[in-house]
C-alpha cells in the first residue's frame, strides 16, 4: 500500500512536472509566437507608415522617373506599351524595398484633345523596377500620339509628372510612314576624311594663346568644353578651366584673343549669338540650385543668367525666340530666358509649359531625332505632321547623335558608332533620295567637352571639336556635295 | 653688458615666439580654408550588413542618396541633405577629409560589394560610413575582382558602369537622341550628380557589370 501510494505519488509528481515543463514549453512557443507576429506587424506598419511619420529615414525628392520616348516609331516597331523606370523612397537599411506607387498615363491620339487614363502596371519581365501602360491599338498606330504620366509614391505622398509640363507639353510620338531608309553597313575603323582646313588651334596649358584643363586627379582630361562658328568665320571656343573664351579670327587659327568670361569653370556648352555674343549654359549649378544660361555681350558683359527647370541640362541650340536647352528628366527642348522675369518659379514654368520633344526651328518646323538600337531616325515636323523623314540602320552599334540640322531639301546628321574598342563619327547629308554625302571623321576627343557640343554647321561647312593631348583644335569639313 | 645681451637675448625670443604663433595661425587660417573635417565629425566605421540579394533598383536607391553631395578623392562618406558640405578642397590631396565619395568608391558602394576580392556578396554600407573599397577605376575597367566583370557596352543597362583608366560612371537612363545620364562622383568642382554623358560610345570607356543581381 505504501509502496503503492508512494508509487501514485511519485507517478502524480511526475505527471504534474510534464505537465508544468509542457505548459512551460507551450507558454514560451505562444510568447515567441506573439512576439514574432508582434515584430512583423510593427515593421510592416513602421514602413506603411513611416515615412508620413518620420520614422524612416527617406530621402527628399526621392520618387524618380524616367521614360525612354518612342519620338519616331515605324509600322514594323509593334510598339504595345509606355515603359517607366521608378525609383522611390526606401529606407536607407532597406534600399531593395519594392516600390509602393500608383500611377497614370494620360494618352491621347493626335496632339490635340482629351486625354485617355490608363493605369501603370508593374513589369514582371524587367530587371529594374519597371512599370507599364498598355497602349491601346487604335492610338498606337496612329500617325501621332501624345502622352504624359503622373506617378505618386504611396509611401511619401510625393508625385511626379513626366515630362514636367504634363498635359501642355507632353511627349508626343510620331509614325514615319515613308521614312527614305539608308543602310550603313559594317564599319570599317581607321579610314577616316580629312578636314578642308584647320581653322582654329592651341596647345594645353596657361599661357597666352593656350587653352585649359581642368583640375582633378581623377577626372578624365577636360578642356575647351564647347565652341561655335560664325557667318564670317569667327570661331568662338570656351576655355572654361581659364574662365574665358577663345576667339579665332577667319584666317588666324593660331592667334586668338582671350575674353574673360564669368563662368564656373566646369562643363558648359556655348552659342554665338548675332550681336557677337554668346549664351553659356553651364551643366553645374550652384550648390541646390539647377544648371544656368548665362548671356554675355561683345565685351564679355554678363546681361542676363536664368536656371533651368530641370535638373540636369544637356545641350544649347538656338530657337526661333532664343536660347533652346535639351533638359531631363523631361527629355525636351525648353526655351530658356524666353520670360523675362525675376520670379524663378514663374520662369521654371514657362520652360516646362513651352516644351517640345522635337527642336523647333526658325522656320518654325521641329527636327526630332532618335537612336532606336543600332538605328537613328530623323524627322522633320510641321504643324500637319512629319513632312520628311530617314531611317539610318548601321550593322555596327551606333551611339549618340551628335547633331542633326536641316541642310537645302534634305538634314545633316553627325552620329557616333562603336565597337568595344574603337569609335569614329560618320557625318551625313541626307536627301530625298538618301545619302548625299559621307563623311568618316576621327573621334579625336582626347579631352572631355560638353556631351552634344563636338560639331558645328554653318552654311555649307561641318565644323568638328577636336583634341589631342597636346591641345585642342577645330576642322572644318565641306558638306557640298560634288 | 650681461643685461644688454639677456634683453637681446629675450627679445629674440619674443620675436621667435611672435613669429611662430604668426606661421601658426597663419597655416591654420589656410587649413581651415578647405579641412571641414567632414569625416571626423560625420562618419563612421560600422560593420556592413551582409545582404542575400540585391537589385539594380535598390542600387540606384543607393546612389540616388549622394545626389548633390561632395566629391572626395579616396573618400566614401556622405550624407543626405543634398548639399557639398566640404567644397573647394584641394583637388591633388587625398586627405582632405572632405564629404563625398570619388568615382570608384562610389561605385564600390552603390554596388554594394565587398572589401574582399574574391567575395561577390552584397554588403549594405552606411552612407555615412567611409570607405572606399579596393578598386580603382582602371581596375573596374579590367573587371577585377569577384564581383565585376566586363560586358559589351551596347548591352548595358541601369545601374551597369562605363570605366575608363581614370573615371567611372553609372548610367542611370538612356536617352532617345542615343547619350546616356550617368550618376556619378564627378570631381571636387562638380561633385556627384547626374549627368547627360557620351560615354558609352568614347573608346576610353568599356563596359563593366556588377555580377549577382537579383532584380
Amino acid at each position: 500500500m505504501s509502496l503503492w501510494m508512494s508509487t501514485e505519488t511519485g507517478d502524480r509528481n511526475n505527471r504534474r512536472r510534464r505537465e508544468r515543463r509542457i505548459r512551460s514549453v507551450v507558454a514560451m512557443v505562444a510568447a515567441i509566437t506573439v512576439g514574432v507576429v508582434t515584430a512583423v506587424l510593427v515593421a510592416g506598419w513602421t514602413v506603411a507608415t513611416g515615412a508620413r511619420t518620420g520614422l524612416l529615414d527617406l530621402q527628399d525628392g526621392s520618387l524618380q522617373v524616367t521614360n525612354l520616348p518612342p519620338l519616331l516609331r515605324t509600322a514594323d516597331d509593334r510598339l504595345d506599351e509606355l515603359r517607366y523606370d521608378v525609383t522611390c523612397a526606401a529606407p536607407e537599411t532597406l534600399p531593395d524595398l519594392a516600390c509602393d506607387i500608383a500611377g497614370t498615363v494620360f494618352v491621347r491620339s493626335g496632339t490635340t484633345g482629351s486625354f485617355q487614363a490608363i493605369p501603370l502596371a508593374v513589369d514582371p519581365k524587367s530587371e529594374v523596377d519597371r512599370y507599364v501602360a498598355s497602349l491601346p491599338a487604335d492610338v498606337a498606330s496612329r500617325p501621332a500620339f501624345s502622352y504624359y504620366a503622373v506617378v505618386h509614391d504611396n509611401r511619401t505622398g510625393e508625385t511626379v509628372t513626366l515630362p514636367a509640363g504634363g498635359a501642355a507639353a507632353p511627349q508626343t510620338s510620331l509614325l514615319l510612314t515613308r521614312p527614305v531608309t539608308v543602310s550603313l553597313g559594317k564599319h570599317g575603323f581607321g579610314t577616316v576624311d580629312h578636314a578642308a582646313a584647320r581653322v582654329a588651334s592651341a596647345l594645353w596649358g596657361d599661357g597666352p594663346g593656350r587653352a585649359g584643363l581642368e583640375d582633378g586627379p581623377q577626372l578624365e582630361p577636360i578642356g575647351a568644353s564647347s565652341f561655335d562658328v560664325d557667318a564670317t568665320g569667327t570661331v568662338r571656343v570656351l576655355d572654361e578651366a581659364h574662365h574665358q573664351m577663345l576667339r579665332f579670327g577667319a584666317g588666324h587659327p593660331n592667334a586668338p584673343t582671350a575674353l574673360p568670361l564669368e563662368v564656373r569653370g566646369t562643363i558648359a556648352d556655348l552659342r554665338a549669338n548675332l550681336d557677337g555674343g554668346v549664351d553659356v549654359l553651364e551643366s553645374v549649378g550652384a550648390p541646390g540650385d539647377t544648371p544656368v544660361l548665362h548671356r554675355f555681350d561683345a565685351s564679355g558683359r554678363t546681361t542676363g543668367s536664368w536656371h533651368t527647370a530641370e535638373k540636369t541640362a544637356t545641350a544649347l541650340r538656338v530657337g526661333p525666340g532664343g536660347p533652346l536647352v535639351l533638359e531631363y528628366p523631361s527629355g525636351e527642348w525648353m526655351p530658356v530666358g524666353a520670360t523675362q522675369t525675376a520670379d524663378s518659379r514663374t520662369a521654371s514654368a514657362s520652360q516646362l509649359e513651352n516644351a517640345s520633344p522635337g527642336q523647333r526651328l526658325a522656320d518654325g518646323r521641329q527636327i526630332v531625332a532618335q537612336r532606336e538600337g543600332s538605328e537613328a531616325r530623323i524627322a522633320l515636323v510641321d504643324a500637319r505632321g512629319v513632312t520628311a523623314s530617314w531611317r539610318i540602320r548601321s550593322a555596327t552599334p551606333l551611339a549618340e547623335i551628335q547633331l542633326a540640322e536641316p541642310f537645302g531639301s534634305g538634314v545633316v546628321v553627325v552620329l557616333r558608332t562603336y565597337s568595344d574598342t574603337q569609335d569614329e563619327f560618320i557625318a551625313l547629308v541626307l536627301g530625298t533620295h538618301g545619302i548625299e554625302r559621307r563623311l568618316s571623321i576621327a573621334p579625336d576627343d582626347w579631352a572631355e567637352a560638353a556631351p552634344l557640343a563636338r560639331f558645328r554647321v554653318v552654311s555649307s561647312s561641318l565644323y568638328h571639336l577636336g583634341s589631342t593631348p597636346t591641345g585642342m583644335f577645330v576642322d572644318r569639313y565641306d558638306l557640298e556635295v560634288r | 653688458m650681461h643685461f644688454t645681451r639677456l634683453h637681446l637675448s629675450k627679445l629674440s625670443i619674443s620675436l621667435a615666439v611672435a613669429a611662430a604663433t604668426a606661421f601658426a595661425l597663419t597655416t591654420a587660417h589656410v587649413a581651415r580654408a578647405y579641412h571641414t573635417h567632414f569625416i571626423a565629425l560625420n562618419c563612421n566605421t560600422n560593420n556592413p550588413q551582409p545582404t542575400s540579394s540585391f537589385t539594380r533598383d535598390g542600387s540606384t536607391s543607393v546612389a540616388l542618396r549622394a545626389q548633390y553631395e561632395g566629391y572626395q578623392w579616396a573618400g566614401g562618406c556622405w550624407n543626405d541633405n543634398n548639399v557639398d558640405d566640404s567644397p573647394g578642397d584641394p583637388t591633388e590631396d587625398p586627405n582632405t577629409g572632405g564629404e563625398g565619395p570619388d568615382c570608384s568608391g562610389f561605385t564600390f558602394k552603390v554596388w554594394r560589394e565587398s572589401t574582399t576580392e574574391s567575395d561577390a556578396g552584397g554588403y549594405q554600407w552606411n552612407m555615412l560610413r567611409t570607405i572606399h573599397g579596393p578598386y580603382t577605376a582602371a581596375r573596374f575597367r579590367n573587371g577585377d575582382g569577384a564581383p565585376n566583370t566586363t560586358y559589351p557596352k551596347s548591352g548595358l543597362i541601369r545601374m551597369d558602369a562605363l570605366a575608363s583608366a581614370n573615371h567611372i560612371g553609372l548610367i542611370y537612363a538612356p536617352n532617345a537622341n542615343g547619350t546616356d545620364q550617368i550618376i556619378e562622383a564627378k570631381g571636387e568642382a562638380y561633385g556627384t550628380n547626374i549627368w547627360t554623358r557620351t560615354y558609352r560610345g568614347d573608346s576610353n570607356y568599356s563596359g563593366v557589370r556588377r555580377v549577382g543581381w537579383s532584380g
